[in-house]
This record gives C-alpha cells, structure tokens and sequence, in this order.
C-alpha cells in the first residue's frame, strides 16, 4: 500500500465530512490541474475553533486530508490556522507519495482561507460596533 | 483475512495452470535455441512449431501468416508501421479511441510526412463505417481499428469496415488484443489483413503475442536482425512464452463459448445490482455490442480513484478511468471523444471480468461499492466536478 494507515484511516472514516450550518466562517481550496476542490467550515468561540466541517471532492488522499485538518483545527486560535503549512498536514498523514503532494496543499489553502475569512468578519464586526 | 477479488482482466489475467505446465519444460530442458539446426535447437522450433499450429488453427488461416512478437504493442507498431512504411507516403485511417500503441504509432508516422485521419466514435463509443468510406483518400495506405476499446469493451463494426478497406483496397489493421480469444473472429468474414493479438489478455504468459499476415499484404519489418519469422521479425523467439501462448490459444478454443455466456450473466448481475443501490450511475458502452466480461461504470461528481481506493481496501481490484498524475488529471480520452460530460467522465471505473469471477464476488463488490460511494457524496461539495 503506498499510503500510510494514518490516511487509510481518514479516507475510509472521515472525520466531520459534510457541510455546517451557519458557519462563522469559510474557505476553500482548489488545484485546478486536476480538479480537486476542498472547502473547510468553522465555528469559532473566544478566538478559537471549537468545531470545523468539511467538503472535498478528490483522490483519496485529499478526502483524508480534509479529514485530517478538521481534527487539527480544532482548539487553535483561528490566527494558528494562518501559518498551517501543507508539511503540517503531511505529517499529520504520516506522509503523501511524491505525486499526491497535492493533496496537502489543496486543503491548506481552504483552511487558511477559512481563517482568513473569520478575520475579516471579526474586523467587520468591531468596525460596526465601535 | 479480507476477501481478494480480481475484476482487471482487460489489464492481465493469470496464467493458466494448463499453460504453465506446458511451459515450464521450454525454460530450462528444452533451452535451445529454434535457429539452431542440432537436436537441441530442433527440439525447441517444435515448441514454437505446434505453438503456431495451434494459433493459426484457431483463427482458420495458414501457419506461415503468424507472426510472434514481444507484445500488443509491438504488433501494433509491427502492423500500422510496417502496412505505412512499405508504402514510403501516404494517408492512415484510424480512430480516437484506439490503443496509445496505435494511437502514438500513427502520431510517429505523422512526424516522418504520413497524415492521418482521427474517426470520431458515437455515444457508445463505436465507429460509424459510413465515416471511414468518407475518409479513404486516393493515397491512403492503412487502415487501424481496433475489434473492441478495453475501457468500455464496445465491438466495433469490423465486418463492415473491412468490407469497405477492401472495396477500396486498401490493406486493413485491426488490433483484437481484447477480443482475441474471447469472442470469434473469422479473418476472412470480417476482411482482416493483419490482426494484432497478445497472450497475457488470455490466461497466457507476459511478454508474448502475434500478429496475422494475410499473405500478399506488402509490408517492411519494423525490428531489423536476423532472418527470424521468416525474415519478418528479426530476435530469438520467445520459446516459453510462444509455447504458453499457443496453449492458452488452444484453451480459449474450447472455453471461450461457455465462459462468455457465464462472465456476462455475471457482468449484468454487477451492472443491474450496483444500478439497483447507487443513484447517478451509468453503464458506458454499447448495450448489447459488447464484450463479455466489461462494465464500464460512471458514478456522476465521484472522482474515480477515489473508488478505486476505497475497493482496494476492501481487496477488490478494479480500474480507473481518469489518471491522476503528478497532480494533473485527464479523463479517459476515450470517455471524452463518446461525449460524456466530464462530471461523469471523472468518476469512471471498469471492472472486468474473467474466469475466476463467482456469483459471490460481484455480490461482494456490489456491497462494497454501495456505501463507498455513499460515503464519497456526503463529503462532496455541492457544484463541484
């Protein structure tokens, strides 16, 4: 098998796939080569995840990515999220094969995103507020 | 232990108990080489001999218009190149969905001043011989079709076509590595010049195959040496193999009635049993002109290796019909040139079928697909593919 247990596991058991209701905020990632899509939902209390959803259509490894970030996300401060690296999430896998490294930079990428888009709301918010 | 289950038999098959054994004595007792003229080397030309026999009484043609080569590929090339390069110019007639090793041998034969002609193929993915009369020029010099696509198993109208290339003369190339030994071929009904055909598709070894010759057919050796094959393709011969080839052939003779009847039955139970419990799902191909043992499945906005993946895990091997490579995906091209939409050509996987295949497998992977592909859509995004 070229792919570690770890990622066997997230792909056959996806950890918090589907949509969220709601969401404070959202991201999505896209490697347009080979169409993979990722898109991460997340629900933030005082500053930090407390739950994160996601959507991915993909190879395997980029289902067990999604997977994989939505565990990460959870309890970090939303800022965290802006410096996760895709060597982050490929270690969390266990690691990727040289031709699925894809899969790790496609789920970044929502996941910044996402916390990108909790800022902006946030700076919105104080802005309205102040 | 988890339950193994092997449908990627348009890939390879396993050898044959019966080949193997009459293979087994060419590797290390009967070793000598067929050009040789002492007893050892005439010990091993009978091998190849019988072998020959055995093929061309099969395909009911003389034994001196086969021709052994490395594989399907090699035949391919042997075939496309040597019909074009006896003709020094020209125009070669071939379809979009054909083998790379005919795709890319014409594409080769375009770089050295040939053209070519690219049919385009209907929803099924068959060629309409309406569109190859129209293509025939007065300096067209070959023509390639394949008998049946691996990918979506839909038999071409080779009767038809061959009944044209003849009509206008020109000499007529059908790669048959999928259909030879699984449904009949008659050379002479269907206006066959040369035939590419292969012995790992049939229960046979790797790394052997043929081609037919019709005698008469002006062609020049692509492969240059010595005066092998009657000066047509030069290299020792591939004793083991020709021998575990020939038997193969001759096992086919006798089974390939019985088993397609049987491997069909089996393909429409995996077709009407996953349509029965998956929403969105297609069968590509021809419905009734097909290959016994090939279902060709599209599961709408599920990228295909992705199942693929998931019936691994569960022991079950099946292929993909879209290639991710080094992040770069491409659906099958032959998917695309019958038409599909691409948020159904991503999702196409084949299972095919062969003689090991039991009633309790396809009911194996029939549960085993259901859920996975349940599971796939509860993580899709809505509006992606």
């Amino acid at each position: 098998m070229r792919y570690s247990p770890t990622l066997v596991d997230h792909f056959l058991n996806p950890r918090n796939a589907g949509m969220m209701q709601l969401p404070d905020a959202m991201g999505e990632g896209e490697y347009a080569e080979c169409g993979d899509l990722a898109r991460v939902f997340l629900r933030v209390r005082d500053g930090r995840v407390v739950e994160a959803r996601f959507q991915a259509y993909g190879c395997g490894p980029t289902i067990a990515a999604a997977s994989l970030v939505s565990e990460l996300a959870v309890l970090r401060p939303v800022e965290d999220l802006l410096h996760l690296k895709p060597e982050d999430v490929e270690r969390g896998l266990d690691g990727l094969p040289d031709d699925r490294k894809h899969a790790a930079e496609v789920v970044t990428e929502a996941v910044r995103a996402a916390a990108r888009d909790w800022l902006s709301r946030r700076g919105g918010d104080v802005q309205a507020s102040a | 232990m988890t339950r193994r289950v092997y449908l990627d038999h348009n890939a390879s098959t396993p050898v044959h108990p019966e080949v193997v054994a009459e293979m087994t004595p060419y590797f290390s007792e009967v070793f000598g080489n067929p050009s040789s003229v002492h007893g050892f080397g005439r010990d091993a030309r009978e091998g190849v001999d019988v072998a020959r026999e055995r093929i061309a009484r099969f395909l009911k043609v003389p034994v001196d218009q086969i021709v052994f080569t490395s594989g399907g590929t090699e035949s391919d090339n042997f075939g496309v190149k040597g019909l074009a390069l006896a003709r020094g110019k020209g125009h070669v007639i071939t379809s979009r969905i054909e083998h790379h090793a005919v795709l890319r041998t014409v594409q080769s034969l375009e770089t050295q001043g040939f053209t070519a002609t690219y049919l385009p193929v209907d929803e099924y993915g068959a060629v309409d011989p309406d569109d190859v009369e129209k293509a025939i020029r007065p300096d067209t010099v070959a023509i390639s079709i394949m008998h049946a696509n691996s990918e979506v198993g839909t038999l071409q109208p080779i009767a038809e076509i061959g009944r044209i290339a003849h009509a206008h003369g020109v000499p007529f190339h059908v790669d048959a590595v999928q259909t030879f030994g699984k449904v009949p071929i008659d050379v002479e009904a269907m206006h066959i010049d040369l035939l590419s055909f292969s012995g790992h598709k049939i229960y046979g070894p790797k790394g052997v195959a043929g081609l037919y010759i019709r005698k008469g057919i002006k062609m020049v050796s692509v492969q240059h040496g010595g005066e092998h094959e009657r000066r047509r393709r030069a290299g020792t011969e591939n004793v083991p193999g020709i021998v575990g080839l020939g038997k193969a052939v001759e096992l086919r003779a006798r089974d390939m009635h019985e088993e397609a009847a049987r491997v069909s039955a089996l393909r429409d139970r995996l077709w009407n049993g996953i349509a029965a419990r998956v929403s969105d799902v297609r069968l590509n191909g021809h419905p009734t002109q097909r290959l016994p043992g090939t279902a060709s499945l599209c599961y709408r906005h599920v990228e295909s290796e992705s199942i693929v993946l998931g019936l691994d895990l569960k022991g079950v091997a099946v292929s993909a019909g879209s290639a991710c490579t080094s992040g770069n995906v491409e659906p099958s091209y032959v998917l695309v040139a019958m038409g599909l939409p691409l948020d159904w050509a991503m999702g196409a996987v084949r299972s095919s079928l062969g003689r090991s295949t039991t009633a309790e497998d396809i009911d194996y992977v029939i549960d085993a697909v259901a859920p996975l592909v349940d599971k796939l859509r509860q993580a899709l995004p809505v509006g992606a593919a």
